[in-house]
């Protein structure tokens, strides 16, 4: 216990380090603050987000509250259109080497390179936002649901099968759980496709959600409240796959070792 | 050494420790062939023309090198896997698909990790159609004879490879089988382990009488556990020679009469 407090602390110092570091560099003139702000600013440019807002009268949490909302609208909707459909791909193997192309093709197509196209089709409102982040969460997130039932040790396949087991039942009682370890990496890793998308996301048509935020803040050359938004969608990028993980250990207590699956 | 298919000698009331065997043939394997697609076209030839019986409650071992085909005779014997030609019945019910009194022991990772060591045994109870109670009861009842009791609630991945395969074994005598096909049951167990559990092999298959068939590439294996060995030679997979293991159980590796017949075996092996 005492050591992981002393690994922890030290590896505190070392970002308090590197902060000062920096604070100091900027005030000797050897980085220029509208190019690296530093700490200081950063910290005034949070004060002013939070209360007073940028654009006036828009704070960080409503810009953190509306992005949250858009991912997740974008991110649901692929995981309920992904998850039946992989699984009825995943069980058909002619269904899985038509679709094959097509889903590398399209999971390989940049998200945001469709951003012209999807604001021809649906405008430039909430909508158009939320297809973009349940386009890249989809193809990812189908994927990763086809492989892992496509994929499962053949063992298991052959003792259900000596067990007695065929057919739908075979594929309910044993590739189903069996590739949930994958299922769920898939989910974690759909959900960042879905916080990458955002900042081009929100760059039409919004003053209003950390992508926004951010592309405003570049207006004005205010790169202390840019590295304040990249701030707050890492960190929640972070909470959010965290809580994924705790999820997966009360769901999966079986599967102990996913964290190469993890990362 | 008499040859595989002489059965006119065998007794009625033969005892598996006599190494003897009943007088009808219970597994009767014949002509079977089996060919796969080859990759640049054609066909692989993987068993060429097996012809063996083997009679109930004996402990018959499958030896050979890799490709061959003793895995491939064994999933076909299981139902797993079907053979291109030939005919193959335990009894006098053709083979057409697993459940026909075949329960399967397979090398390792075999077990659903998504269940406790209970619910793997539970789950080859699942087809008997018992109350769950009484599943339960049965399953902890096998538990405690492959001597893994205590560890009921334990995942997969939370055993040690020796624990996996005796609930693995634990899982196949679930499904009440006249046979029991075991496929390198051991083969990934570290020498101590592999040693124990032949032991314990032996005392389930003697206590609870069922006809054994085992694949393994440890001539003493072979010898330890069987009454007859069957070597397979490969490409394509046949039969070479069968030898009888006429010493009474339990054996000892150092007694003359197992190095002779080891000796012999490897020759023959490498011949």
């Amino acid at each position: 216990m005492n050591a992981r407090l002393a690994r922890a602390a030290s590896s505190l110092a070392v970002i308090a380090v590197l902060l000062a570091a920096w604070e100091l560099a900027v005030g000797y003139g050897l980085l220029k603050a509208y190019q690296f702000p530093p700490p200081s600013k950063i910290a005034r440019g949070f004060v002013e987000l939070s209360l007073t807002g940028f654009p006036t009268g828009v704070s960080l949490w409503t810009h953190t509250g509306v992005t949250i909302w858009r991912v997740l609208q974008g991110y649901v909707a692929a995981i309920l259109l992904a998850v039946p459909l992989g699984l009825l791909i995943g069980a058909l193997p002619v269904l899985d080497k038509l679709s094959a192309p097509l889903i590398v093709f399209c999971r390989s197509v940049a998200t945001l390179s469709l951003l012209p196209l999807v604001i021809v089709w649906f405008g430039a409102g909430e909508l158009t936002k939320v297809v973009l982040i349940g386009y890249g969460c989809f193809w990812t997130m189908l994927s990763n649901v086809i492989a892992g039932v496509r994929y499962v040790d053949p063992v298991l396949v052959r003792a259900a099968r000596s067990c007695g087991l065929q057919g739908p039942e075979l594929y309910r009682e044993i590739v189903l759980p069996a590739a949930l370890p994958r299922i769920f990496a898939g989910a974690r890793m759909a959900l960042g496709v879905g916080f990458m998308v955002i900042v081009g996301a929100e760059m039409i048509g919004t003053i209003q959600g950390l992508g926004a935020l951010i592309m405003e803040a570049r207006t004005f050359y205010r790169s202390e409240i840019t590295i304040v938004g990249m701030l707050v969608i890492g960190l929640l990028g972070f909470l959010i796959s965290s809580g994924l993980a705790g999820l997966e250990r009360v769901l999966m207590p079986w599967a102990g070792n996913l964290d190469q699956v993890r990362r | 050494m008499s040859c595989a298919g002489d059965i006119s000698m065998r007794e009625p009331d033969a005892t598996p420790q006599a190494g003897r065997r009943t007088r009808a043939p219970f597994i009767r394997i014949e002509a079977v062939h089996k060919a796969f697609a080859a990759r640049q076209g054609g066909e692989l030839m993987v068993l060429d023309s097996i012809d063996l019986d083997i009679a109930e409650n004996e402990f018959v071992s499958l030896i050979g090198r890799s490709g061959c085909g003793k895995t491939t005779l064994l999933n076909i014997i299981a139902g797993l896997d079907a053979a291109t030609s030939g005919r193959i019945a335990i009894g006098e019910r053709p083979v057409t698909g697993p459940g026909q009194g075949q329960g399967v022991v397979f090398q390792q990772h075999a077990l659903f990790p998504w269940l406790t060591a209970l619910g793997n045994v539970s789950f080859g109870f699942r087809k008997a159609g018992l109350p769950l109670e009484e599943r339960r009861e049965r399953s902890l009842e096998l538990l405690r004879l492959v001597g893994l009791e205590a560890a009921a609630n334990k995942y997969p991945r939370e055993m040690s490879g020796g624990m996996q395969q005796r609930v693995s074994i634990a899982r196949a005598l679930a499904l009440d089988p006249q046979i029991l096909l075991m496929d390198e049951p051991f083969g990934a167990l570290d020498e101590l382990t592999r040693i124990e559990l032949q032991q314990e092999l032996l005392r389930i298959w003697q206590a609870r009488r069922k006809t054994v068939v085992f694949v393994t590439h440890s001539i003493d294996e072979a010898l330890m556990l069987s009454d007859r060995i069957v070597l397979l030679a490969p490409n394509p997979g046949r039969i070479q020679r069968i030898f009888e293991v006429p010493m009474p159980r339990p054996r000892s590796r150092t007694e003359p009469a197992f190095n002779a017949l080891y000796d012999e075996i490897w020759s023959e092996l490498s011949s």
